[in-house]
């Protein structure tokens, strides 16, 4: 498999505070990557020195195994939807499109083609100004398709579409990875956005990786049982043999039993449970933890 | 390069700012002429039917400088504004070819902005003169060198906005600074004793030299630079200001 995106210990501070510390990940072709975190993870910071917007302070950040920078006709390798806000309000989506291609040396049939591909088409001639968010969006989208590329790097492309716009991406993002053999790296803080598109997925916060694997290896994670009970149950549930932690909110996360198994015993031990559900994904709790310390930081 | 002049001009030719400034330029023109001519044969103002009266409405557009150097700003400043530089600089990533793409933009814009001033002045000019009982020779009295004087000052002008607007980035900094450098600069110059012999430097002394003709209006002859000189430091200074942006504000972090 050809290494499309290596990213090689990616450092960058901004005013001495770091935003991206030491991130490496690489993507390969014909895979959707999802790169995951909580606001302010620094996502949109390394996706940037990636496409060579902003400067790392070190490490490497490499594309078809070179620098961005480097790329002889940079949009017909990689395709960058970054924010849906880079746009000229009076101009229209056909003349944002073909500004690009004239710059790229690109057929201006491209851009019809384009706008046809993500929706666009009977917006052609309207002003950006007049745009929705998610018609911004698409717009994004036509730009980073129009030199046909076999990478596509998506900034937090799912906001501001509605739920059928949300499908639409998921469906488009799959055929152009599995089907056209892209390598696609999307960035959301919103992990149910993604978590049923793509295949391998990239959890930051605070400038660093926590987690990352394929989706299979993540979801598949010890499945454990979320309860909250009046009285003590702790020593019940230890008792029978499960491994149990106590989350300072009076939570106890039960492993090693099913849910069937863990609602017996209450009701043989006649404990009242206020709360019982089942945490079938490790990569869930992962995020939720790492959205709450940030809320919390947040709040101290 | 080509291609990259093309997107510039699209970029240009598909907001509302080209046909507004053009109205701006050739309104503040056509008023202008139309208040010398009304004015003409008046106390102190020459007639219509005299040399002075062709010479002097003749470089009026020039004074329109101060708007397209605002024009050449907007151009550079508006990929900064509306955050257009995302896509500007993944299509062209060495961010000085998209500069030196803006630079010949604006000498074509320039030119035709040029164009556009020195033809409605011809139209004003010429019957003016005519119907006074006149006459016009284009070859003669100067006009061809007034002619090149006000175009040149025009798009020199483009230029020097798109440098400032490159080295300044805030739109409305770079306006203001422009304005103040073409305008606070020149008053101060000229009011203090002293610094007036340095009057000739400033950018206004420097533009009244593209297209002075050694006319003397009543104030005396202004002391001018030779057209070449004038030609020359108007364009360093474009230049200047765009070099030394490339190696510095051009280069900043996109965030
Ligand atoms: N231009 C900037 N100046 C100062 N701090 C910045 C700048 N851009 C980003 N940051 C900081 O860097 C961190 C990462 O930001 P960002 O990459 O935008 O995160 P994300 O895209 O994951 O929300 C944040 O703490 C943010 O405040
Ligand atoms: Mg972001």
């Amino acid at each position: 498999m050809t290494t499309a995106i290596e990213i090689t210990d990616l450092r960058k501070s901004f005013g001495g505070v770091p935003a991206v510390d030491g991130v490496s990940l690489t993507v390969q072709a014909g895979t959707i990557t999802g790169y995951l975190g909580p606001n302010g993870a620094g996502k949109t910071t390394t996706l940037r020195c990636l496409l060579g917007l902003v400067a790392p302070d070190s490490g490497t950040c490499l594309v078809n195994g070179r620098r961005y920078a480097d790329l002889p006709k940079p949009i017909t390798e990689v395709g960058a939807v970054l924010e849906a806000t880079g746009f000229h309000p009076s101009r229209s989506a056909r003349d944002h499109l073909a500004i690009m291609c004239a710059a790229a040396g690109l057929p201006r049939a491209r851009v019809d083609e384009a706008l046809g591909e993500v929706g666009l088409a009977h917006a052609a001639n309207k002003r950006v100004g007049g745009f929705s968010l998610g018609m911004r969006q698409r717009l994004a989208l036509a730009g980073a398709l129009l030199g046909r590329p076999k990478i596509l790097i998506l900034d937090e492309p799912a906001n501001g579409l509605d739920p059928a716009g949300i499908e639409w991406l998921r469906g488009f993002l799959r055929h152009w990875a599995h089907e056209l053999g892209a390598a696609v790296l999307v960035s959301s803080h919103v992990l149910a956005e993604v978590e049923q598109t793509v295949d391998n997925a990239i959890i930051i916060a605070g400038g660093r990786l926590v987690r990352h694997g394929s989706i299979a290896d993540l979801t598949r994670g010890e499945q454990q049982i979320r309860i909250r009970a009046l009285g003590d149950f702790r020593p019940v549930l230890e008792g029978a043999g499960a491994r149990v932690t106590e989350g300072p909110d009076g939570v106890l996360r039960v492993k090693g039993m099913s849910i069937d198994e863990v609602g017996r015993l209450a009701l043989n031990s006649r404990v009242v449970l206020t709360e019982i559900s089942e945490e079938r994904y490790d990569l869930h709790r992962v995020f939720l933890d790492l959205t709450d310390a940030r809320t919390e930081g947040a709040h101290s | 390069m080509t291609g990259l002049v093309k997107a510039e001009l699209r970029k240009f030719f598909s907001t509302r700012l080209w046909w507004i400034m053009l109205l701006v330029v050739l309104a503040w023109t056509g008023l202008g002429l139309s208040l010398s001519i009304a004015l003409a044969g008046m106390e102190g103002q020459p007639a219509r039917d005299t040399v002075e009266f062709q010479q002097m409405a003749w470089i009026y557009g020039g004074g329109t400088s101060s708007f397209t150097m605002i024009l050449g700003i907007v151009m550079m400043t508006s990929e900064y504004r509306h955050r257009t530089f995302n896509s500007t600089f993944l299509v062209t990533p060495v961010r000085g070819r998209v500069i030196v793409a803006k630079l010949v933009t604006g000498l074509l814009v320039g030119l035709l902005f040029g164009a556009a001033v020195m033809t409605l002045t011809a139209a004003a000019v010429i019957p003016a003169t005519l119907t006074a009982g006149g006459e016009f020779s284009p070859f003669a009295n100067e006009i061809p060198r007034m002619t090149a004087g006000v175009v040149a000052a025009i798009t020199l002008y483009v230029l020097l906005g798109i440098g400032l607007g490159a080295l300044i980035r805030n739109q409305v900094g770079a306006i203001m600074t422009g304005i103040v450098w073409t305008f606070l600069l020149e008053t101060i110059v000229v009011s203090v004793p002293g610094l007036q012999e340095f009057g000739k430097w400033t950018p206004g002394g420097v533009t009244t030299a593209l297209y002075d003709t050694g006319a003397d209006f009543g104030f005396g002859a202004a002391e001018v630079l030779p057209m070449g000189t004038a030609v020359a430091l108007l364009t360093g200074y474009a230049l200047l200001f765009s070099l030394i942006a490339s190696f510095t504000t051009v280069r900043r972090d996109l965030v």
